[in-house]
């Protein structure tokens, strides 16, 4: 399923894609392709690239790929999706302790599309944080373990 | 006793003439009556001296109501082209039938009989005023006759000096051209003043020697004030009349030679019009939205990291970055230094 959408390789792509996508949501998924979630997660966001085109722009990254992201944006569980709007990035109140970015996988399709009109919508009234609209019992579950720095 | 309307009161009274006495009834007869009376010492001023005006439709037809009769009158006499002011007031009220309504009035409203006669007019008085107006007419009809011949004179004094002006001017051109073409210039000049026209000169064959130097040099011609700039000859090219092609739509001899060479395009380009319509969009976009004064196009060095609220960071989101840009920097330090044991330790080993 991610054969239909846009790949990046390497930290100029990511930095291409994130400053140049003007006026829409940027959709970076860090994962693996082979992992099973990071599959069921792809096939939820292809089927749904085209009718959120005008909304949103969505892009697979490799974890291995771009290790200076996978530490920057702080990446522990795969598959783990952030949202960018004209460069700024967006963060997200699922119910979960992380904000900065959705780990795991959509239920339906439907959630997903729910979830960035919100991103749109909040992005252009001006806010860098908004509401999930998604049931938190379909949000997944994970352990934030902090580390020492 | 039954119903009676009083036309003064504007009442129906079931209480007989009793009202007639009453306060209300009796003032409001006054009013009339004085109102009554005012219009007929109008007309009595002009019964010595009838005046006689110009009938103006807008004015003259106006009537009045006789309160005795109950009748609407109309106040001038008239017959279409002059009127007798009031006239018709004075032939209303010599009537005799008038005579027995105003008595007949007065009796049944208990008026004041002093004013009673003032409204009537005798038989003797009207005679008198239909001679003085006959006089008027005639006074009249003659001052019309002297105004229109004025106006006459008037206009013929217009006609004499427009038809002065045109001679002197002829007079001057011809003058020269007398030396030239004798015979041909009388003609020519009649011919001139009858038709007001600048001649053609091919209808001329004989005079054109001085018509050519007379349409030369521009002159004031018979019509008011104009100018005569020349005969324009467009038997080369065509003129509007003809149907040619106009100036604008034909080939500029200033353009450039090669056929190849594209237009002159007026207008933006393909490329500004598709930048301009993305601004376009772009200006209908809420202004307060995320990012809105983010460049797109900005160039950035290798290590460009996006703004990115940490997990653990409270506090504005470039701290993340510089906290990371810091711990990235320790990172690498340590590295260095481990690398740097083993590498030793390594030398030890095979030395």
């Amino acid at each position: 399923m991610s054969l239909f959408l846009p790949k990046l390789t390497c930290k100029k792509d990511i930095d291409e894609v994130i400053k140049c996508v003007a006026e829409k949501v940027v959709v970076l998924r860090f994962g693996r392709d082979e992992d099973s979630v990071c599959l069921q997660l792809d096939e939820i966001l292809s089927k749904t690239a085209h009718d959120l085109s005008n909304m949103a722009s969505i892009y697979i990254v490799d974890v291995d790929k771009a290790p200076i992201y996978t530490r920057y944006f702080d990446i522990s569980y795969i598959p783990s999706t952030v949202f960018f709007f004209n460069g700024q990035h967006m963060k997200v109140d699922y119910g979960s302790p992380d904000h900065t970015k959705f780990v795991g996988s959509f239920k339906t399709k439907q959630d997903f599309m729910d979830l960035i009109e919100v991103i749109y919508r909040g992005a252009m009234r001006g806010k860098m944080i908004v509401q999930s609209p998604i049931d938190p019992q379909n949000i997944p579950k994970y352990d934030l373990l902090y580390h020492g720095i | 006793m039954g119903a009676y309307y009083c036309a003064i009161c504007r009442q129906t009274t079931f209480t007989g003439k009793g009202h007639i006495f009453g306060k209300n009834h009796q003032s409001r007869l006054r009013v009339v009556l004085l109102k009554f009376l005012e219009k007929v010492k109008e007309a009595r001023r002009t019964l010595k001296k009838p005046q006689v005006e110009k009938f103006d439709c807008t004015q003259h037809k106006q009537t009045f109501w006789c309160y005795c009769c109950g009748l609407e009158v109309e106040r001038n006499v008239t017959d279409g082209n002059m009127t007798v002011l009031y006239g018709g007031l004075i032939e209303h009220m010599a009537t005799p039938e008038h005579r027995k309504n105003t008595h007949k009035f007065w009796w049944d409203n208990k008026a004041d009989p002093k004013f009673r006669d003032k409204v009537i007019i005798t038989e003797e008085e009207s005679e008198r005023f239909k001679a003085e107006v006959a006089n008027a007419l005639e006074s009249f009809v003659e001052k019309e006759d002297e105004f229109i011949k004025q106006q006459a004179e008037v206009i013929r004094a217009h006609e004499r000096h427009r038809q002065e002006v045109l001679q002197s001017l002829l007079e001057r051109d011809t003058e020269p051209e007398l030396f030239s073409g004798p015979n041909g210039t009388d003609v020519f000049a009649e011919d001139a003043v009858s038709s007001q026209f600048p001649p053609q000169g091919s209808d001329r064959p004989t005079g054109s020697g001085f018509v050519d130097s007379m349409v030369e040099v521009p002159r004031a011609a018979a019509g008011q004030g104009l100018t005569f700039i020349g005969y324009q000859d467009s038997s080369n090219g065509g003129n509007v009349h003809t149907g040619a092609v106009p100036p604008w739509l034909q080939d500029d001899p200033l353009e450039g030679t090669s056929g190849a060479a594209a237009q002159l395009e007026i207008g933006p380009s393909l490329q500004d019009f598709l930048k301009h319509k993305e601004q376009e969009k772009l200006r209908k976009l809420p202004p307060n939205r995320v990012g809105a004064n983010f460049d797109h196009s900005s160039h950035t060095d290798a290590n460009w990291l996006p703004s990115f609220g940490r997990v653990w960071n409270s506090g504005r989101r470039w701290q993340s970055r510089h906290q990371f840009r810091q711990e990235e920097g320790q990172k690498t330090r340590q590295k260095r230094k481990r690398e740097h044991g083993a590498e030793g330790s390594k030398k030890t080993k095979t030395t």
